[in-house]
């Protein structure tokens, strides 16, 4: 229409991949350390306020070139205004008040550096995994704090009601109120017990990512994504950077590679004998196992490194049948040793009947210490019933199919284990005809 | 038919946009906003690609009501009914009031309750109108 040269349009500034998510974490740590654990509450208002300020100036006005530094000038002076308020209405904390006006005076720039950014994370994270909160609650907590996820997001990850997540959150912060717990890192001898209870929480939170798949499948890979995540956060600083840290992100970096595979086309669950490897992600198992020679370092050997060990076994075979049963038998042998569970127990079994055969598979689930604990898994149920299968017991096998299937929760094992029903039925009935 | 008509010189209309404020977009998760950021300013972009877009900005939600005679009332906003309140504005130069109708219809915020008022801003004389291309690529953004 106009013969003007074309005027280039001025792009606003681009936002990273969860930009709001992840600085959601980052600014609850800057602000925390600045408040006081005992001003969590206040501190998430002022964040979420800060968003929505961000949230309505940019979509009408552009994204700044730096987004980071404006929505933290923002929640600064947020949270000094709500301060100012605090001391007018109550007069009390003032001396308090007086330290932050002191250090937020200072602009963004002297919160900005990475080594502090770094170091509250972490703080953050000791916070969330601390072992006055149970361990489900600490990953609730997390996912709310550190990553950033909405209520309604948690509630539809754990299938649970937006109202019951809240109720849990508040409940939470209520213990943390009362466990007065400081925004540091452990030093000394507690850093060790600590820093396992923050890799307990992120060995949860991962896994809940990583089954099958009740709740909203894309959310809950997002919980496994956010687990990884965090774990380089914790490697990132020196006080968690220890083997059986690199050990852990191994095992989830090994597990991780072989999501795109566990599923077919229509969402059913794929056993490792049926997947295609060429959707394994090589890149995720090559930093796996260089996060496994990492673990090496020192003489922990913890379930960590037995069970990243066993994922690098699987993810660097060429194919199934080459699979190094023997190897993976020990490592078995090692874990149980160290973790005597049935589940492990289970898991062993199933590597006995791929070195022994079947019925060798059935002596070592039937030797199951604590196998009644075992009684109500279809996990149980379902080996039981492949390997009464391969044994051409087809009787037996529909039986433990059967039950299976009346334990399974999960939309794709019921469809797994109907399969496998189905199968062992149609072949003792051909068998008999 | 219309081969000899000349195509009318774009005219200035201004969008007001109202439920804005923080309390539309609270329940929203951080990857919903980030969502609707992206997508309202592909929107705005697009349009001053296009050469349709001159101007937007954000407005402070703080207000003043001005009345009486001599301003003898001043009132704070923001209003009573928070929905009233205008949270920005953008300055398109298109044909006519349909045509600035159908761009308020392609908003993206509109799915979250936004509310867009469209108006036509009356030539003070009728060559009037600015047609300038240069200023077509003149975005305001806000900083705060």
């Amino acid at each position: 229409m106009s013969d003007a040269p074309p005027v280039a349009p001025r792009q606003p500034a681009q936002l990273v991949e969860h930009f709001f998510r992840h600085e959601t974490g980052r600014l609850h740590g800057a602000l925390l350390r600045l408040l006081g654990v005992h001003n969590l509450a206040l501190a998430e208002d002022v964040v979420q306020e800060a968003m929505l300020r961000a949230l309505r100036t940019w979509s009408m006005g552009g994204v700044p070139p730096n987004p980071s530094a404006w929505i933290t000038q923002v929640a600064m002076n947020l949270a000094k205004d709500h301060l100012r308020r605090q001391r007018m209405s109550a007069g009390k904390e003032a001396a308090i008040i007086t330290h932050h006006e002191q250090t937020i005076a200072s602009p963004a720039i002297a919160w900005e550096t990475a080594h502090a950014i770094r170091d509250d994370a972490l703080r953050l994270l000791f916070v969330c995994c601390h072992p006055a909160v149970a361990p489900d609650a600490q990953v609730v907590l997390a996912l709310k704090m550190i990553c950033g996820f909405s209520t309604a997001e948690i509630a539809r990850a754990f299938l649970s009601s937006e109202s019951a997540i809240e109720k849990q959150l508040t409940r939470t912060k209520q213990r943390i109120h009362e466990a007065g717990i400081a925004f540091e890192i452990p030093e000394g001898e507690d850093l060790a017990p600590r820093l396992n209870g923050v890799l307990a929480a992120l060995y949860l939170l991962f896994n809940e990512g990583y089954k099958a798949s009740s709740g909203d499948r894309l959310l809950r890979e997002e919980l496994s994504t956010e687990a990884i995540r965090l774990m380089a956060v914790l490697l990132a600083h020196p006080a968690g950077r220890t083997p059986r840290a690199h050990a852990l992100l191994a095992l989830m970096l090994l597990t991780a590679a072989r999501f795109p595979s566990r599923l077919d086309e229509h969402g059913a669950l794929l056993r490792l004998h049926d997947q295609d490897r060429s959707k394994w992600d090589r890149a995720l198992i090559e930093q796996g196992l260089l996060h496994l020679v990492a673990a090496a370092e020192g003489d922990d050997l913890s379930e960590y490194h037995l069970q990243a060990g066993i994922a690098a076994i699987h993810c660097t075979a060429a194919d199934y049948a080459a699979t190094d049963w023997a190897r993976i038998l020990r490592h078995y042998d090692e874990l149980y040793r160290l973790k005597p569970s049935p589940v492990v127990a289970l898991n062993r079994a199933v590597v006995v009947a791929h070195l022994h055969g079947p019925q060798a598979g059935l002596d070592a689930i039937s030797r199951i210490a604590d196998r009644d604990r075992l009684e109500s898994h279809y996990l149980l149920h379902a080996v039981t019933g492949e390997l009464h299968w391969r044994l051409k017991d087809e009787r037996a096998a529909a039986g433990s199919f059967r039950r299976a299937l009346a334990l399974a929760h999960v939309g794709p094992e019921q469809a797994y284990l109907a399969r496998m029903l189905e199968r062992s039925l149609d072949d003792g009935a051909s068998l008999s005809a | 038919m219309s081969a000899n008509q000349p195509t009318p010189p774009p005219a200035p209309f201004l969008l007001f946009f109202r439920n804005s404020g923080p309390e539309t977009h609270a329940h929203l998760s951080p990857d919903q906003r980030q969502q609707l950021v992206t997508r309202w300013n592909a929107w705005f972009e697009g349009l001053v690609a296009e050469g349709k877009a001159t101007e937007g900005q954000p407005l402070e939600l703080e207000t003043r009501l001005v009345s009486g005679p001599g301003g003898a009332r001043i009132t704070d906003g923001p209003f009573p009914e928070a929905k009233e309140a205008i949270g920005g504005y953008v300055k398109l130069m298109v044909r006519d009031l349909a045509e600035a109708t159908a761009i308020a219809r392609r908003h993206p915020g509109l799915a979250y309750g936004l509310i867009i008022e469209v108006r036509q801003m009356t030539p003070t004389c009728h060559l009037g109108v600015n047609t300038k291309p240069s200023e077509a690529g003149e975005v305001v953004v806000h900083q705060a």
